[in-house]
């Protein structure tokens, strides 16, 4: 491991992120933006603390250091401003996403007329300073920090993980004294305290820099760990050892400068010299997080954030950083499987290829739908698109696996119209219907700065969301009374009539609609909540005239996970070609053929929805399944049920037998993200490249690799070596592309369907029968972060985080219903039934019955209907059993 | 000997607002309040030469002058009662013998600085005084001294007493504030912005010791010129191997020599002195020879120590100097914040090293570590926490070096071990 290793990679360390920006950076000595009640209080501004160039207007001072000239921009400090020559100024507490706290006394500096060593991290620059960074005096200051750092640290470095990339190593070696003095006993601790499923801290090598107290506080607002104790007692911890609380806890192993803080998932796991880097992008929720895997051999060893200043900044959230592994998983599909005498047995490639390109030739255009192609690269999703629409003129193509609303689906693409990091820029953040930390933690992190710059947070959600402290107004609503809610914000109706509909008070409503009139950045996000019911279309409709109506206003859906982004981008849509063009457009449709040299059908495919009643019908034959599990993720387990069983040819690409690629006639075994290269979209429409990071299993495949077989097949190759070639082709259809480049989705126009635009108030009271019974609570669905889907199941840090099933309600409903935290109920509805624990919540709007997606043993999509909305009745069939949680 | 003023009426029924306003209680504040405005209030205080009594001697008037008055900005007085350093027992005394005198300084102050909330931060363990402040304030408030309104005048101003849990750094000002806001006690950063600009929730604070308090209506009352003559006054706390400790009132920068001879009743018969705290453990020690020296900010400055809280802990010749120092070294240690590494790591170190000494495993070259891990210390800790162990701990390793190598070469002390008073006084309630 050599610095320039450390350089390269990305890591989460001041210093050296530091170095690599050339732009002067200033690290204002304020810490007011730690104090949540900061509101109105002359706070940094984001930029002061993301230690970004000030702006041109500030004025500059000329300092000295070390005999050279520097101009910084007033309020820079002298850590950064030594840096912005080069000049290394050690650190531990110091990190350049935080605010300094001066705390290690690592940063020492002689400054001319100053009697006492100063810390160059905390001292503002000053006009005509003459700093010296390496003086007897400030080289003994530093070593006797050091020293001070090494009497009580076990220096057990060839059994730490941190050892070779370890901050207090290198220090030590540069700036450290070469001989121990220490002749007492060293303070020790019990060893290795597991906070929870995935954090290890080692208290002993703990030199409370207080960075991981900090960034649960100042980063993620989640005061995730805390100091106990005092003085030499002094030590990180979280409220009686509980397991830690927190969706970002990676990031503090990230930037703890000592093996203190460790990753269950990566202890002893690898040296870090071994490790070798490929250059990944998170697949999880859709934000597409700039990331860095470690490979050790064909082993994935760890997953971390790599810098990327529009994403993620320098930040991964625990899904990412404990969700690495599934690729390794024993289960992985090794061959192709071919059901035959009922049973999935295995086959070679050329059988199943062989069926499959038969069932694809002699099946209809209009009786071929593709679901799917969010899972893999963009070239994957734009070769599904040639293979579909450009050979075999099949239009029914459509990522949106797990939806069935709005429909009609057009009009309403998915994103953010913006980079994330603008989400910092607007005084007003609206989230609506937009669970943010369970569906996209890192923009809440986003959300977090801007709120700490003295931005209003204004929630509105069926039920509470754990940010709802750090909103200036937050309140519950009635399902399905977004579009009502959201017109009284926007002004378009008078609070009280929303307040009947929504069952907020109209003072609520009123004061929510000025604090979002007033601002003149405003932003709002409208999430799954808001969007997967019936009355999406009237959301829409609201969302459209914001847009309109309010030129500074940006409005963004928050929907798809993975690489739905690129498979938006690229046209896998049944009525969108690549570049969010539509296909009634003419030109477009020339443009597309004129590159594939095929014709591209005119009329429009069918959703998600459609193609299932279609197969219902008996009009839809052949159902290709690609990288999605609809079995389990459309919202109506009863309809796919039926589409399934009269369909012709089920096909489903996968890397892990899930309950839809169970039901399958054919199965293709397929690589992950860790094991193609390519490029990948994001919600903001950016474009990442992806390297290869190890290989696949057996004789799994690419997508793409998958695709050109077939097309092959069909007598109409593709002429790609590489997705380098694929990549190009898909530069001349969407103009702008190229890595890093953001192809933003365009935004929400108002359905053409005026009928279904009306708020439509849902014509619903929750209806509570006798004691002990209900006839009707409305049943919310909701994204766990921490889930038990296939992939998350198989990653043991992600597995260790899920928590169990649960349907959630409201205290006044489970004291009708005589139901207690953590009883057996059963939860049914018109369509299906369950059985989950209950989980008394008084943060869910009453009358309403929430349970989370995404868990094997709570098939939510039984309950659900694809038509309307659906309501449950729930009862306790067995008490609760297991003691505490 | 000149007339009391702070500690004339000290008494256990002072909490009762009857029996101070019988000696003229209060008055001073309807003075201030009712004819003269708080720019006024400002310059009196400034003209007596006041100075804040909670150790580092800043001009209280000054103080005052540097928070910004800008119109409809809060801002916010706090009252450090935070009482912990040892050997310092005067905040205590007054709160238990005169709170209203306290409390009387904090609404002259509050109305000088367009204050309207006030806090006094108050030493959990000060249970006593806890005790008589709050019925003192009760009473205070139900006469109208405190709430909106008072004395008719227009002025409102609110008073919460805030008790400490026990740690010595919350009188650290910053700590304190962070303390105040509910989270861990660690000093703020300072510069670039000091308590009097950016305070209590980041609001200008003005923030003074609780005897600074109690001198403030007396300011009032005598006129700056008059306060001036009479000394000015200041509380000494007298602790250790004295006949006749406590907390003496005399004209500041009366000679150490007649405080503890004169007004504390000299030394226990037969015994000789050996050195004297002139300003808490936090001072560093002085010898027979020094203490013809004025004990006053400047002339103990100029010898290499300080009066901080004023607080004079006498010690004869019973008294083992490694045992002293190993004590208030313990005392920084454990009552370090942790926050920043020469505090927390050097404290512990010098410790362990004082341990060994003192259990007769000491090495010759543990003198030059102490004094070097002591250099360490100096000049690089966060706060003065940490910066008050190195001066005393260097100053007896030069004074005292052979009784240091005794302890080396025998393992044993030949001193028969006397319980030395630091903190004499404190904790009993």
């Amino acid at each position: 491991m050599t610095p320039g290793d450390r350089a390269a990679d990305g890591f989460a360390d001041g210093e050296f992120r530091a170095a690599r920006r050339p732009a002067p950076s200033t690290g204002q000595g304020t810490e007011a933006t730690r104090r949540p009640a900061a509101a109105g209080s002359p706070a940094a501004t984001p930029a002061e603390t993301a230690g970004v160039a000030a702006a041109p207007s500030v004025p500059m001072v000329h300092l000295t250091i070390d005999g050279r000239p520097a101009a910084v921009p007033k309020g820079t400090t002298v850590w950064h401003a030594a840096q912005q020559l080069g000049i290394e100024i050690p650190v531990f507490c110091y990190h350049d996403r935080m605010p300094p706290i001066g705390a290690c006394r690592m940063c020492f500096v002689e400054v001319e007329k100053m009697p006492k060593l100063a810390t160059a991290c905390t001292l503002e620059a000053g006009e005509d300073m003459v700093v010296r960074t390496s003086t007897d005096r400030v080289k003994q200051g530093q070593r006797g920090i050091l020293e001070f750092l090494l009497v009580n640290h076990p220096l057990d470095c060839p059994i730490c993980d941190k050892g070779g990339e370890c901050p207090l190593q290198d220090n030590t070696l540069k700036f450290g004294p070469g001989a121990s003095r220490f002749v007492e006993t060293k303070r020790t601790y019990g060893k290795h305290v597991r906070m929870g499923p995935v954090l290890v801290l080692d208290r002993e090598r703990c030199i409370l820099c207080w960075r991981c107290v900090r960034f649960g506080e100042i980063i993620a607002g989640d005061d995730a760990l805390k100091g106990f104790e005092r003085g030499y007692h002094s030590q990180i911890a979280t409220p009686f050892m509980e397991p830690v609380e927190s969706k970002f806890i990676g990031n503090t192993i990230g930037i703890c400068p000592v093996g203190a803080l460790t990753s269950e998932t990566y202890r002893f796991r690898s040296r870090p010299w071994d490790n070798h880097h490929a250059r990944s992008v998170c697949p999880h929720c859709g934000c597409g997080c700039a990331a860095t895997l470690d490979i050790r051999g064909n082993d994935l060893t760890r997953m971390r954030a790599r810098e990327h200043p529009e994403i993620n900044d320098i930040w991964l959230c625990d899904k990412g950083f404990f969700g690495y592994e599934f690729p390794g998983s024993a289960d992985r599909l090794r061959t192709p499987l071919v059901r035959d005498g009922g049973r999935l047995r295995d086959a070679t490639w050329d059988e199943a290829l062989d069926l499959i390109g038969a069932a694809l030739q002699a099946a209809a255009p209009e009786q071929i739908g593709v679901i799917g192609g969010a899972s893999g690269t963009n070239e994957d999703a734009y070769l599904l698109t040639r293979l579909f629409r450009g050979v075999l003129g099949a239009n029914s193509i459509d990522y949106r696996a797990d939806t069935a609303f709005p429909q009609p689906a057009a009009r309403a693409p998915w994103g953010l119209g913006q980079p994330i990091s603008d989400v910092e820029r607007a005084d007003v953040i609206v989230l609506l219907g937009c669970d943010l930390t369970e569906e996209y933690p890192i923009v809440w992190l986003r959300v977090k700065k801007a709120v700490d710059g003295g931005a209003g947070l204004l929630i509105a959600n069926p039920w509470t969301l754990e940010i709802a402290r750090w909103a200036r107004t937050a309140f519950t609503y009635r399902r399905g009374a977004d579009a009502a809610v959201l017109a009284a914000l926007i002004g378009e109706s008078a609070p009280e009539d929303a307040s009947a509909a929504s069952g907020v008070e109209a003072a609520v409503l009123r004061d929510a609609a000025a604090l979002l009139s007033g601002a003149k950045r405003p932003l709002v996000l409208a999430g799954r909540t808001a969007l997967e019911q019936p009355e999406a279309a009237a959301v829409l409709a609201r969302l459209a005239a914001l847009r309109s109506s309010r030129p500074d206003a940006t409005v963004g859906v928050l929907r798809g996970r993975g690489n739905a982004g690129g498979a938006q981008m690229v046209g896998v849509l049944p009525d969108t070609l690549a570049g969010y063009r539509p296909l009634d457009d003419a030109s477009a449709r020339a443009r597309v053929e004129a590159v594939w040299g095929r014709s591209v059908p005119a009329a429009p495919g069918r959703t998600v929805r459609d193609m299932l009643a279609a197969a219902r019908e008996g009009d839809l034959r052949l159902l290709y399944v690609v990288g999605a599990d609809p079995a389990t993720s459309y919202p109506a387990a009863g309809a796919w049920q039926a589409a399934r069983a009269r369909l012709g040819l089920l096909v489903v690409h996968e890397a892990l037998l899930t309950q839809t690629a169970a039901e399958a006639d054919v199965v293709l075994p397929t690589l992950t993200y860790s094991e193609t290269a390519g490029t990948v979209g994001n919600l903001e429409g950016r474009v990442q490249r992806r390297e290869q990071a190890v290989l696949g299993p057996g004789e799994a495949r690419s997508d793409s690799a998958i695709f050109t077989a077939l097309a092959a097949r069909l007598h109409d190759p593709f002429a790609f070596s590489s997705w380098e070639d694929v990549s190009a082709e898909i530069a001349q259809l969407i103009p702008g592309w190229a890595e890093d480049a953001r192809i933003a989705p365009p935004p929400i126009t108002a359905p053409d369907d005026t009928a279904a635009t009306r708020t439509a108030v849902p014509a619903w009271t929750a209806v509570r029968g006798a004691a002990g019974t209900t006839a009707g609570l409305a049943l919310l669905t909701g994204v766990k972060l921490f889930d038990r889907t296939a992939t998350s199941l198989r990653c043991p840090g992600t597995r260790a985080l899920a928590g169990e099933a649960f349907v959630a309600l409201h205290p006044e409903d489970a004291a009708h219903l005589a139901i207690a935290d953590g009883d057996l109920c059963e939860v049914r509805s018109g369509r299906g039934t369950v059985r989950l624990a209950a989980r008394i919540w008084p943060g869910l709007h009453p009358g309403h019955a929430y349970v989370p997606l995404g868990f094997e043993a709570a098939p939510v999509a039984t309950l659900l209907d694809e038509r309307e909305a659906a309501f449950v009745s729930v009862r306790a069939i067995a008490p609760a059993t297991r003691q505490g949680r | 000997m000149p007339d009391l003023i702070l500690t004339k009426h000290l008494g256990p029924d002072r909490a009762s607002i009857d029996v101070y306003l019988a000696t003229g209680g209060y008055q001073a504040a309807a003075t201030a309040l009712r004819q003269l405005t708080p720019d006024k209030v400002t310059e009196l205080v400034e003209q007596s030469g006041l100075r804040g009594r909670g150790g580092a001697g800043f001009p209280t008037g000054r103080k005052w002058k540097l928070t910004p008055k800008r119109e409809g900005e809060t801002r916010y007085l706090v009252v450090n009662a935070d009482e912990a350093e040892p050997g310092t027992f005067k905040d205590r005394t007054l709160l238990e013998g005169d709170p209203h005198a306290i409390l009387e300084g904090a609404l002259i102050t509050a109305y000088a600085n367009g204050v309207h909330h006030a806090y006094v931060y108050l030493r959990g363990e000060f249970f006593l005084g806890y005790e008589r402040l709050s019925r003192a304030l009760g009473e205070a408030y139900a006469r109208g001294y405190f709430g909106a309104n008072i004395l008719g005048t227009g002025f409102d101003l609110e008073l919460t007493i805030h008790r400490g849990a026990g740690a010595y750094i919350c009188g650290e000002e910053t700590a304190l504030l962070e303390s105040l806001e509910g989270r861990r006690a660690f000093p703020r950063q300072k510069p670039p912005y000091y308590p009097a600009v950016r305070g209590l929730y980041e609001r200008p604070t003005v923030l003074n010791n609780a005897e600074t308090m109690a001198h403030v209506p007396h300011v009032i009352a005598m006129g700056p010129e008059a306060y001036k003559a009479a000394g000015p006054p200041i509380l000494y706390s007298v602790s250790g191997h004295v006949v006749r400790p406590g907390v003496k009132e005399l004209p500041i920068g009366t000679p150490l020599r007649a405080i503890i001879f004169e007004h504390s009743g000299g030394l226990r018969p037969g015994r000789t002195l050996k050195a004297v705290y002139p300003g808490g453990s936090s001072s560093a020690i002085l010898l027979p020879e020094h203490i013809d020296v004025p004990a006053d900010f400047d002339s103990l400055q100029k010898i290499g120590t300080m009066l901080g809280s004023s607080a004079i802990i006498v010690m004869d010749d019973t008294t083992c100097i490694p045992a002293l120092v190993a004590r208030a070294v313990e005392f920084y240690r454990d009552e370090s914040c942790g926050k920043c590494t020469p505090c927390r790591e050097g404290t512990v170190w010098l410790s362990q090293i004082f341990e060994r000494i003192l259990a007769g495993d000491g090495r010759m070259e543990d003198l030059d570590l102490l004094d070097d891990v002591a250099r360490n210390m100096t000049g690089t800790c966060f706060c003065l926490l940490g910066e008050s162990v190195p001066p005393t701990l260097r100053a007896s390793l030069k004074y005292f070096r052979d009784e240091y190598v005794h302890h080396i070469e025998t393992g044993a002390c030949d001193l028969a071990p006397a319980p030395l008073a630091v903190g004499a006084g404190e904790g009993r309630a």
